[in-house]
Order: C-alpha cells, then structure tokens, then sequence
C-alpha cells in the first residue's frame, strides 16, 4: 500500500490533482452508489422519491461530516473512537446551555467548539507526544467527554431551540441545510488536503511518518491536529443532529461511530494511513444511508434489515480486492503496487 | 383557677375541634397501606439517566414519604451497569434498610441478588421490568404493569375514528422488546382483519431513539401514500419525526401513542394545518413506582398492602372527545415532563433540573 502513496508523491502536484477524479477508489464507490440507486428504483422505488431523500439525506451528511473527521485520523494511521463522546456532548450543550433560548444559541455553540478543541489536543497529546495507541487514548478521552454529557445533562434529553431546528432542520433550494454543511465541509477539507502546502504535508505525514521527519516536517504537530480537526467536525456534526432531531438524547453519538469509519473504509482511505479520498467518503455516507432507507423501504423484518445491510457493506469493501483492469491500463505503472 | 360553664363550653369545644382536625390530618396524612412499625426504605434505579425515570423516581419518593413510619429514603442509581446494579441492591441491604423497591432493568441477571435480599428477610418488590422468579420465593411481590391494556385502549380509539378500518403503523422500541408485543397483542385483541398493519411483523424498530424514528418513518412515509394511524409507545420521540408528513404535504395523521408535554405541545401547534391529525394518548405511567412503593412500604411497615399488582396505565388525552381530557400543553414548562404523572408539573420540572 505503502509503496504506492509514495510514487504518486513524486508525480507533480498538478498532474496527481488531474488525475484524482479517476481514482480507482472514487470510480468503485461511485459505481457502487450507482448501482444502489438502480436496484432501490427496481426494488424498493419509494426509497429514492424525494420525500425519502429530503428525511434521510440529513442524516446522509450527518454520517459524511463525522466520516471527514474519522478520515483525517486514519489519515494519519490512527482512530477516533472518541466520536462518539464528541457528538454527544455537542448535542447536549447545544441543547441544554440554551434551554430553549435562541439568545444563548450562539454562545452554545461556541463553548462546544471550545470543548472541542480541549477534547482534540487530549487526544492529540496523547497519540502523538506521549506515543499512547490511538484506540486506547480516544476510549479514554470518550470516557471524559461522557463524563461531560452527564455533567452538562445528568443524561437527560432537551428540546432543541426553535432556531437551531430552522437552520439545521430547514431546507434551501428543496435541498435540507445540512447537505450544504455537507458540502461547504468537504470543499474545505479537500482543498486543503490536496491544494494546500499544509495539507500535502498532512498527507505525506501520513503515507510516511519516518520518511516525513527525515525530511524535516513536524511529524507530530500535524498528527495532533487531525484529532483537533476531527473533534471540531464532530461537534459540527453534533450541533447539526440536536438541530435536525427536535429532542435528541444524550447518547446520539453511539450510533454515529461504526458508520464513520464504514465510510472511510468505503471512500477507500487506507486503515494503515496515508492518501485520503473526502470526496468517496461524502459518497459512500450517501451509499450508507441510503442502504438503510433501502433496507426500510424493502420492509423486511429487522433481523432482515440488519443482514442486508451487514452484506451490502461486506460487498462494498469486498469491490477493492478486485483487480481493476480499466485502472490498470490509464495508469500501468502507478498501479502495480496495489 | 376558677372557670365559668361558659368558658368550659368554650374549650371544650375548642378541643373536640382540634382533635376532630387532628385525626383528619392523621386519617389524610396515613393511607392505608402505612402501618405503624418504623421502616426504612430504598429506591433502586437500575438505570436512572433520562426524564422519565427522574420524574418516576422523584414520584416515588414523594409516595414513599406519605407514610409517616418511614424514617429514611435512599435512592442509589444502577447506570446501566448490571454489576452496579446487583451491588446496589446487596449494599442497601447491608445497610440494614428494610425495604427496597427495584426497577430490575437488566432483567433475569437480578434475580440472586433479589432472592438473596428476600431470604435474609428484607422486604423487595421489582416493579415494571420481570426479573423472573414468584412471589413469596424470590421476591415479596412484584408490581408489573399492564401494556395490553394500552393496546386494547388504543384499539378502541382507533374503532371510534376509524369504524371502517384502516392502515395503521405500529412504533415500538428495540427488535422484539415484550412491551411492544404485549401492545400488538392488546391491539389485535381489539381491531379486526379490516385494520391492516403496514409495518413489518410485528413493529417498526426504533430503540425509541429519535433519529432512528425519524428514518424509519421517512421510508415508511414514502412508501405508503395512505397512513391512517400512527400507534407509538413513547409519543415524545415521534416529535422530530411527524413535520415529515408536512414536508411531503401531507397531513400528519392520527396518533396513538403515550403522553409528554412536548408532544401535547406539539399538537396545540400543528392540529390546525393538520385535518387529519386527532391525538390520544394514555399514561406514560410514571406513577407505576407509587404502586410498588406502596407495597413495600405496606409489607415493611404492617400496613395493609393495596389490593392491585399490577398498574393499569389510564388513558390521558382524546383530542377527539376531550374526555377523560382534552390534549395539554404546558408550553412554560420542558418539553421532558409527563403531565399525565400526578406529581405537579413544578416539581417534575425540579426533578429533571437537578443533575
């Protein structure tokens, strides 16, 4: 895997932003949608009117902005299982700080960006200073920040103020606010990935931590930041599901951590680090949720529902085993590393 | 000292009237199941963190202490967490409290710790969740509740809006949960062939997570252009979820379901661009634990216990007949509370305040 980041390294940065659209990674997930989308219009056409799409796509860009965090992690060959502590209490201070007032929306929202940040250099410090194992440093951090959801919430849900469900809950353009946050979120993140120094840097880092700090890059620094940088995106997340869920409880974030790393898994991001791919990420959270719409409309049993969508994830990460021969032959000699 | 007849008179009606008072304050003060032996008592949680069990514990507490031989009330909350739960329960004994009330969440998994309570002679009483086991063996008696009831209570609902049948929707909380198939059983108990069930068998899954409700009904929304009904066992999660009928501009249809301010709210605010939208709930039945207090602190304390075992939640709200009330909204108070619940909406506000 490895092998392969490092020669696309040496291809000029120009060429390789050209050639990111065909990656092999971007062209399976897409397909994979696609091929989603046929079978939901055959199967089960109700799941793709747009009456389904307009209720369940929230949740699609919900999964794609915890999935962007999740990737800077893994970017950089670590895990965030913190994710789900992150939300949570971004849920529960954007809930329970304003009590229902739209005058302490924003003050809300500011300190559980505050609590980000600390929540994001915790575990930054830990993996990347103190060498802790990335999984053993964010449980511990999650436990912190649940400690925080009890703190702030005694585990209690709070009706979400009126403004914070207009703008999370709205619509523009018939499409839900939150696919622009979406949206607004991945621009951000793969221009600076892929546009910026700091972000090739980020990569780099990433594909080859010994190699990077040979050449001089702070190895360290940059890993620490992807915590911090997931941890503001999931307290982005956080803030938009309290809004899109009028009561939303304490624990919402529980059932946001096993998608946002299906989805990274999925995009084609590497569990080891290295290359990442935001815009298969943002994809693969729409093929997630629109599996499980898929395997609601069906309307199968719910051990059904489960075993559909547990086979459909196996086939989406099962698609990389195979060998692409279209790839193969647009760019011979990059691709014989995989 | 010397007192005159009218004086006499005087006072002794002054006493007859204090004592007559008195004796009232005592008869009011001291139900029936409070007996004269002092006791002590507890209240075990096995899972305390959310609104509904702080609203049914500050109720049972408030039951606990109508009873003026109970001299002291503990509340230990379990988390979740089965290990805590069990050390709770044995850690109270050992305390030397006499009786204890217990919400078993985890089910089986408590029933040594509740026999090895029973068999040292404390007095126990599992309410709302079966732990298994009998009265008089493993437990002095345990105090359920009555889901079929609900379902029968929603069934006729449904028949007086509904004579002709219908396509109903039914919501309940994780896969195969015994409340939700006691609710269909009451359900079918009552509708006919003629009321069809468009969920799969035999409930929605929702985990009563308003998320996972709200995709849930997304998909079902697009997939049935004709929802009669919407029957839920906790009306409060459907809240996000029901502007979804809006957004695909249609009505929200009628809801069987069970009480909460923030959905009696929500109703006061939609019922009037929503024709179709008739609300009836019955008891979220937080007063379940004053059912079971009442045991406990009866048996603990030589009173005489009440004559029901089990709780038979009331029907609440019909916005239809406004009987036995019409829909309530407390729109100063949290969304959290139950108004159903007969501790005061004030003090149910206090008691989701305090963590």
């Amino acid at each position: 895997m490895k092998s392969t980041d490092e020669t696309r390294w040496s291809r000029p940065l120009s060429r390789q932003g050209f050639h990111v659209p065909l990656a092999r990674e971007f062209v399976t997930v897409v397909l994979s949608t696609i091929a989603l989308v046929v079978i939901c219009r055959l199967v089960a056409p109700s799941s793709v009117t747009y009456g389904s799409l307009a209720g369940s796509l929230p949740f699609a860009a919900i999964i794609a902005i915890v999935g962007l965090g999740q990737l800077l992690v893994v970017q950089q060959g670590g895990f965030d299982l913190s994710l789900a502590g992150g939300v949570s209490l971004a849920v529960v201070i954007s809930t329970h700080y304003p009590q229902g007032d739209n005058a302490l929306l924003l003050p809300a929202v500011v300190l559980a960006i505050a609590c980000a940040i600390l929540a994001g250099l915790a575990n930054g410090i830990l993996v990347s200073f103190f060498r802790l194992n990335a999984i053993v440093a964010t449980i511990g951090v999650n436990a912190l920040l649940y400690g925080g959801v009890f703190a702030v919430s005694g585990g209690v849900p709070k009706t979400t103020t009126t403004l914070l469900a207009a703008i999370a809950g709205g619509q523009a353009l018939g499409l839900p606010n939150t696919v622009y946050f979406a949206l607004a979120t991945l621009l951000v993140v793969s221009f600076i990935l892929k546009k910026t120094v700091a972000g090739r840097r980020f990569e780099a880092i990433g594909a080859n931590p010994l190699a990077a700090r040979a050449v001089g890059l702070r190895v360290r620094l940059h890993q620490l930041l992807a915590y911090v940088y997931a941890q503001l995106l999931y307290c982005m997340a956080g803030v938009l599901l309290a809004g899109v869920t009028r009561e939303p409880t304490a624990f919402q974030g529980d059932s946001l951590l096993l998608p946002s790393v299906a989805v990274v898994v999925l995009g084609g991001t590497s569990l080891l680090g290295g290359r990442g791919f935001p815009i298969s990420t943002v994809i693969a959270a729409f093929f997630l949720n629109q599996l499980s719409q898929f395997a609601l409309a069906v309307g199968v049993p719910y051990s059904a529902q489960t075993i559909i969508q547990a086979l459909a994830l196996g086939f989406g990460i099962g698609v990389y085993s195979v060998r692409w021969t279209v790839n193969v032959v647009r760019q011979p000699r990059q691709l014989e590393g995989r | 000292m010397r007192i005159s007849v009218g004086q006499k008179l005087a006072l002794g009606a002054a006493s007859t009237v204090m004592a007559l008072a008195f004796s009232n304050l005592t008869q009011a003060e001291t139900p029936s199941w409070c007996g004269p032996k002092k006791a002590s008592i507890a209240l075990l949680d096995g899972y305390g963190g959310n609104s509904w069990r702080q609203v049914t514990t500050a109720s049972g507490k408030q039951e606990a202490l109508k009873c003026p031989s109970i001299t002291s009330y503990e509340y230990a909350d379990g988390q979740g967490d089965t290990q805590k739960s069990i050390s709770d329960i044995k850690a109270m004994a050992a305390k030397g409290i006499d009786a204890l009330v217990v919400f078993p969440d985890a089910g089986q998994a408590m029933l040594p710790a509740i026999t090895s309570v029973y068999k040292s002679g404390k007095v126990i009483v599992p309410y709302r969740v079966s732990a298994g086991g009998k009265a008089g063996v493993n437990y002095t008696q345990f105090v359920g509740d009555d889901f079929k009831t609900d379902g029968r209570n929603w069934g006729e609902w449904i028949k007086s809006i509904l004579p002709k049948g219908g396509n109903l929707l039914f919501l309940s909380g994780p896969a195969g949960n015994s409340q939700g198939l006691d609710e269909l059983e009451g359900l079918k108990s009552v509708l006919g062939p003629e009321y069809k069930f468009i969920n799969p068998e035999p409930f929605d899954v929702t985990n009563w997570d308003p998320a996972l409700t709200q995709k849930v009904l997304t998909a079902e929304i697009a997939k049935n252009d004709k929802i009669d009904v919407i029957v839920s066992d906790f009306g409060p999660s459907l809240v996000g979820a029901l502007p979804l009928f809006e957004k695909s501009g249609r009505s929200i249809p009628a809801l069987a379901t069970s009480d909460g301010n923030s959905l009696g709210c929500f109703w006061t605010d939609h019922q009037k661009n929503n024709p179709d939208f008739k609300l009836f709930t019955v008891s979220t039945e937080n007063d379940n634990a004053r059912l079971a207090v009442q045991w406990a602190v009866a048996e603990a304390t030589g009173g005489k216990p009440p004559e029901e075992t089990t709780f038979k939640g009331p029907v609440f709200e019909n916005s239809v007949t406004g009987k036995p009330n019409p829909v309530k909204c407390r729109a100063d108070l949290p969304g959290q509370i139950y108004l159903s619940a007969e501790l005061s909406a004030e003090e149910q506000t206090k008691a989701i305040n305090t963590k």
